[in-house]
């Protein structure tokens, strides 16, 4: 339950961030926010509270806590990463134009 | 086990991997190489028809492929249905012109363009063919990262900004798209897109809901549908045409498939109907319809007004899924086919005209039929269609459209579309007007003869005379398409086809 808890305060904190705040970094820290929320959600809600993979023969399966969770938060983590280096590459070519890293100066989140 | 599905994603992977080093040393290598690679990725789509062509007829057609050899539901399963087919043909046709139109349009950069330009290839093909609910979620994250430099391509102020509004909006989308991905873990222990199809019904009501609600808002800020709609007409407005062609054209397309995938043979459409939701994104989709006419409409820039017809057209494709009858099915499928190629034709076309102009506006549209007379008529033939004029394509797809409403008993739908049709033809009719206008032609533009040599205009025109008559020759054929078509909704409409395939029961 403290799990569930903790993803939607944090998952809300980021969007919050996304939604309010006027600086585009801190735009970006707030997506970073919102991936680790489900992240650390997905990590815990599938903890088992057994033995760490990887079995070394004198294991059983049923005794070890499930693997796949991590590989998937790994690959996940890269999308992040990557994701988060790109826009920051395209704020700072943006404020090469604008000289600003206010969201407003490109017409803000919700205007076309 | 065959192995083309395999190379259908790795060929233009290799290719957008090796053309960095080959373009260090010689650029017209690189050129060979770039189309020796579309040809052959055109080539391997061609033969898994040819190879398969009595299956394909008589409907019975499913390959897959084991990566690995990890037998389903352990390792990654990469199958090819009706469905998968239908949109990989599609695909591979609009690239290999869009490829091909790109060595005459684009000038500078190129090496960049074309590894952008091929990684978006592969993660097309990767979300097509994966049978897999996370890797699904990594090939759209990979279509997203490799979209947006090409969005921001033109490294101007506006294709920036547009970007940055591309990347926040397309990444909320693929959280959202997480999300569900862990609650289908968390609750059925599988990845499996067979697997999860074969034990949903099993889930308690409100879990179902969520999961649903989660894919939902996902696809449709990707996709671009009303309330998520802001940053679609910029985005697809500031980068090259050839990619306004492709974003516009062929990439919403890609999340039309995610969506009748996912809703049809993954999650179930009963459970879109016991809980509700098959209303609300009727209502939401036929809204996204009329507001993407009504913005188009007061818009006065080009590119950014074929963008808001984008908006209406995704619009009406996501209504008429809904409905859920064959007759339905076949017409959204129909219209995706026509929205595609006019599209495609309408931003080739307005790409080649927009060099003799100084701006995007209408009013720099002035006087430019008289400047290239064919290509003109093109975007005249392109824009018909949009608005639903006989003999194009656009005519008979929204003819299917508006009878699939009808036969619902969704008359104020149907009405809907008719309506922004009317649209269609105002915000249309001007452009037309405007291009005819007459001026005096005068000496001709010495600036004009550099940019000639940047265009390579003989590409450029004959890809768009292309895409012109096939709008014209498949308005006139249409019938044809509907054997494929049958076979496909067959495969949309019983997701145990699917489930038995890949886990062969």
């Amino acid at each position: 339950m403290i799990n569930n808890l903790v993803f939607v305060i944090l998952f809300l904190l980021g969007f919050y961030a996304i939604l309010v705040k006027k600086n585009l970094i801190k735009m970006v820290i707030g997506l970073n926010i919102m991936e680790g929320a489900i992240f650390y959600w997905f990590i815990s809600i599938t903890d088992r509270g057994k033995a760490i993979p990887i079995v070394n023969g004198t294991q059983v399966a049923s005794q070890m806590n499930d693997p796949i969770p991590q590989a998937l938060i790994l690959t996940g983590i890269v999308i992040g990463a990557s994701t988060s280096a790109f826009l920051l590459t395209l704020i700072i070519e943006l404020n090469k134009f604008t000289n600003s890293t206010n969201p407003d100066q490109i017409g803000g989140m919700i205007e076309d | 086990m065959s192995i083309t599905l395999i190379l259908l994603i790795i060929v233009p992977l290799a290719t957008a991997i090796l053309i960095p080093f080959v373009d260090s040393f010689s650029n017209s290598a690189r050129k060979i190489m770039v189309v020796f690679s579309t040809l052959l990725e055109f080539s391997i789509g061609m033969f898994i028809i040819v190879v398969n062509f009595n299956e394909i007829m008589d409907n019975s057609f499913f390959l897959t492929y084991y990566l690995g050899q990890w037998i389903p539901p352990i390792g990654i399963t990469l199958s090819m249905d009706m469905l998968s087919l239908f949109f990989s043909t599609l695909i591979s046709f609009s690239l290999l012109l869009i490829v091909i139109y790109s060595i005459g349009f684009i000038g500078h950069h190129e090496g960049k363009y074309y590894v952008l330009l091929f990684l978006i290839w592969s993660a097309m093909h990767g979300i097509v063919l994966t049978g897999d609910i996370f890797n699904l979620d990594v090939f759209l994250e990979l279509l997203l990262i490799t979209s947006a430099p090409l969005v921001a391509f033109k490294r101007n102020r506006n294709g920036t900004e547009a970007a940055i509004k591309y990347m926040f909006y397309g990444t909320i989308g693929g959280l959202f798209v997480f999300i569900g991905v862990v609650l289908v873990y968390f609750n059925l222990g599988t990845l499996n897109f067979a697997e999860i199809s074969k034990n949903f019904s099993n889930l308690s009501l409100f879990v179902q809901k969520l999961i649903s609600f989660f894919f939902l808002i996902g696809i449709f800020i990707k996709m671009g549908i009303f309330p998520f709609h802001f940053w679609l007409s910029k985005a697809h407005s500031a980068c090259p045409s050839s990619i306004s062609a492709l974003l516009s054209g062929v990439i919403v397309k890609v999340y039309v498939y995610v969506f009748i995938r996912l809703f049809w043979n993954v999650i179930g459409y009963e459970v879109l109907i016991e809980t509700g939701l098959n209303h609300v994104i009727l209502v939401i989709a036929l809204i996204s319809s009329i507001i993407g006419h009504i913005m188009a409409l007061y818009e006065n820039d080009v590119k950014r007004m074929l963008a808001y017809s984008t908006i209406a057209n995704l619009g009406l494709i996501i209504a008429v899924l809904t409905i859920n009858t064959k007759l339905a099915l076949i017409a959204g499928l129909l219209h995706v086919v026509s929205h595609l190629l006019m599209k495609v034709s309408l931003f080739t076309t307005t790409g080649y005209l927009l060099q003799f102009t100084h701006g995007h506006k209408r009013s720099d549209l002035k006087g430019v039929a008289y400047k290239n007379m064919l290509v003109f008529i093109g975007f005249v033939i392109g824009a018909g269609g949009m608005v639903g004029f006989p003999p194009m394509i656009g005519f008979a797809s929204k003819w299917f459209v508006i009878k699939a409403f009808m036969s619902d008993g969704l008359n104020w739908a149907a009405l809907i579309i008719i309506l922004g049709s009317i649209f269609a033809f105002v915000y249309y009719i001007r452009y037309i007007v405007t291009g005819f206008k007459k001026i005096n032609l005068g000496p001709p533009d010495k600036f004009r003869l550099i940019l000639t040599v940047f265009y390579r205009e003989q590409v450029v025109t004959d890809i768009a005379f292309f895409f012109v008559i096939a709008v014209l020759i498949s308005g006139i054929f249409f019938k044809l398409l509907f054997g494929p078509l049958e076979g496909v909704v067959q495969v949309i409409q019983n997701p145990s086809l699917y489930i038995n395939a890949v886990l062969g029961m």
